[in-house]
């Protein structure tokens, strides 16, 4: 019962904050409606007893990449005049409405099918750092080792855009 | 239950889709990016959970660091077009199409 009050609050939380990224016009005020989804998914995650990606959530996402984009904005100190002027944006959303809530509602139909499941915590570590490790350096070395050229890559690539001081012609 | 959660995900990312299609902010289309990504963590999470195996956790893992490597490319780009344009439209971006 209560597990079942967490959800929907959190839920509720997470929902409120992805209509505020849609809609805030300033990005500001998107990133920190963002930030308030991404806090409320990792509750969610802790309901499913994943404890590692739980903790992942807060640090690597809510923490390293929103304070990334955050800095950036901040970064490029954007001003209200600097904004795009997004005068059709309300005719996008309902045109984008009526071609997504069609899909929406039949993969909810579909995800309705199901079989049903309870979300009780599971034990015996489930979800644990020890047990998390050994499926990733059991089961999942090459992909895992991919990713980190794909990380490496992506390092290089950054610095090799933003790093280097260009003549502005 | 599983389903709510797996509704749940299939909302954010419709919502994510949204944001993609009706803004034209730079930073607003990157976040919803991210948005989708997280929906698809919590998909992953959610039937990793009920089939009871923990591959599901490796995927999201994969998954937040792709989204990592996606944000420093993503604003070094942004932080590259902002200072020769000054501005943040996404229609600035048809720059390159090629």
């Amino acid at each position: 019962m209560f597990a079942e009050g967490l959800f929907i609050a959190f839920s509720a939380l997470s929902v409120l904050g992805a209509l505020g990224l849609v809609l805030f016009r300033h990005p500001m005020n998107g990133a920190m409606s963002l930030i308030v989804t991404m806090i409320s998914l990792a509750g969610l995650y802790a309901l499913l007893s994943a404890k590692l990606i739980f903790v992942l959530q807060l640090i690597v996402y809510a923490g390293a990449i929103m304070s990334l984009i955050l800095f950036i904005i901040m970064f490029l100190n954007i001003q209200d005049s600097d904004l795009p002027e997004e005068k059709g944006r309300f005719y996008y959303l309902l045109g984008g409405l009526v071609a997504i809530i069609p899909i929406a509602s039949f993969l909810i139909k579909l995800v309705k099918s199901i079989p049903e499941s309870g979300t009780t915590i599971v034990g015996n570590g489930f979800g644990g750092v020890k047990e998390v490790g050994l499926v990733l350096f059991q089961d999942w070395l090459l992909p895992f080792e991919i990713v980190s050229i794909l990380l490496l890559v992506a390092l290089i690539g950054a610095v090799v855009l933003a790093g280097k001081r260009r003549m502005i012609k | 239950m599983i389903q709510d959660y797996l509704i749940l995900s299939v909302i954010l990312f419709s919502l994510g889709i949204l944001g993609v299609f009706s803004r034209r902010n730079v930073f607003a289309v990157f976040m919803s990016i991210e948005l989708m990504l997280n929906a698809a963590n919590l998909a992953f999470l959610a039937f990793s959970r009920l089939h009871e195996s923990m591959d599901g956790h490796v995927l999201a893992m994969m998954v937040m660091a792709v989204a990592a490597s996606e944000a420093a490319l993503a604003l070094a780009v942004v932080i590259l077009l902002h200072k020769h344009k000054g501005k943040l439209d996404t229609n600035v971006f048809s720059v390159l199409k090629g």
